[in-house]
């Protein structure tokens, strides 16, 4: 069922931005948009896995057709239960960083998004070890890791796509590929899980999320279209026409 | 070719999300026992040298660690993890001694799939019976899952 809902939120991405028609033009309109996003796939885990509820909403503003910045924040509830130890933790993060579009100005217009974002991390959570068991030589020993505070840090890069599919709502994926910086916990007790950031035993994480975004646009620039002669110039003494020309973009925008 | 990459992205990048997905392990591929690592050396050489015949046994406790295994090296100790201290009775080539080892123990993650086991501290040097063991130095106090050598038998 998930890599289902995977396939179909991109396959409809893409045909989505099949669909655009650009005609060549010296400037574009380009609306700026303020866009406050909710992540879906934390809450519609939860109904299928109790032990772990993530929540997660960002805001992202605009800065012009190309950039973004972003200001996320979120809440995990998580317990792990293996055949020797349970783990709980809970807390909460924030995200700060850039978006970047990819896509030209003439194939996004202000409505389609594929690009990646460059993410800081934050986290709080408070973990604890209720209870664990090991069985040796001597025996089985019980034992628990008491209740603890604790501060990670990670840096996140986020490949991802969105498209306007209804009157100021988008909806897109992304994937996060994660580096930690620092748990907060030192070597022997890492997190086996915390908000933000996911497997804290590795030093790298990855995870997907979907999002559901409100679009409030906030200001139109027009994006400058730069012609350039097409490279391929035989046709154009063939046939004695001056009409091939062909549009690209630069990155410049003026109101 | 411009044009071809951002639709490419939305095309690979699902695929490769998809692939990730389905990488995902669960089992544990860790050694999970943490060992204190005994090498056998011999005396007069001062060389690495393995014991024709090995006994090793915790006092109290029945079950064998070794019986009259050869060729062991090094001898791996298991620390109790409830107690403070514990006893063993180590026979080498035939002659009994007891080695006696004091040390802290605390909990170690493994990883999420392995779990948690317990590290454990040398707070002295071991105490022993001086009938073959002539001397043990004490190298790594820090008794781990990983293959580092914490002493040294001299027999």
């Amino acid at each position: 069922m998930w890599r289902t809902f995977v396939y179909s939120i991109s396959l409809l991405l893409f045909l989505n931005c099949c669909l655009i028609q650009v005609h060549a033009q010296d400037t574009i309109p380009i609306p700026l948009k303020i866009k406050v996003g909710l992540e879906l796939a934390g809450p519609v885990t939860y109904y299928s896995d109790k032990n772990i509820l993530n929540e997660e909403g960002y805001i992202s503003v605009d800065l012009n057709e190309k950039r973004s910045v972003l200001f996320a924040a979120g809440y995990l509830n998580f317990k792990y239960t293996q055949y020797n130890y349970t783990y709980l933790n809970k807390g909460s993060f924030i995200r700060i960083g850039m978006d970047f579009n990819l896509l030209k100005p003439d194939k996004s217009l202000g409505k389609y998004w594929a690009g990646i974002g460059l993410r800081y991390g934050l986290s709080r959570f408070n973990s604890e070890v209720p209870s664990f068991q090991k069985t040796d030589y001597w025996g089985t020993t019980s034992s628990s890791i008491s209740h603890r505070t604790n501060w990670g840090h990670f840096v996140e890069v986020s490949p991802g796509a969105r498209a306007e599919i209804f009157n100021h709502f988008s909806i897109g994926w992304s994937l996060s590929l994660r580096m930690l910086l620092y748990s907060g916990t030192g070597k022997d007790l890492r997190p086996v899980y915390f908000p933000g950031f996911g497997n804290g035993t590795k030093t790298f994480s990855t995870g997907m999320s979907y999002f559901i975004v409100w679009n409030i646009p906030y200001k139109k620039i027009n994006a400058i279209l730069k012609k350039e002669v097409k490279e391929d110039t035989e046709d154009n003494s063939n046939t004695g026409t001056s009409g091939t020309n062909s549009t690209t973009v630069t990155s410049g925008n003026r109101q | 070719m411009r044009k071809f990459i951002p639709e490419s992205l939305l095309i690979i990048l699902p695929g490769v999300l998809l692939f990730m997905l389905s990488c995902t392990s669960g089992s544990c591929f860790e050694e999970t026992e943490s060992y204190l690592k005994a090498s056998f050396y011999d005396n007069v050489k001062k060389i690495l040298h393995a014991p024709d015949s090995l006994t090793l046994y915790g006092l109290n406790n029945d079950s064998m660690i070794y019986n009259k295994s050869s060729g062991i090296q090094p001898a791996l100790i298991p620390l109790n993890s409830s107690t403070e201290s514990c006893k063993f009775i180590i026979e080498i080539n035939g002659i009994t001694d007891t080695i006696e080892f004091h040390y802290s123990s605390y909990p170690h993650l493994i990883s999420k799939e392995c779990g948690y086991t317990f590290y454990h501290q040398l707070d002295t040097a071991p105490k022993h019976t001086y009938h073959n063991i002539k001397d043990i130095y004490t190298g790594n106090k820090t008794i781990t899952n990983l293959n580092v050598e914490n002493i040294r038998i001299f027999y």
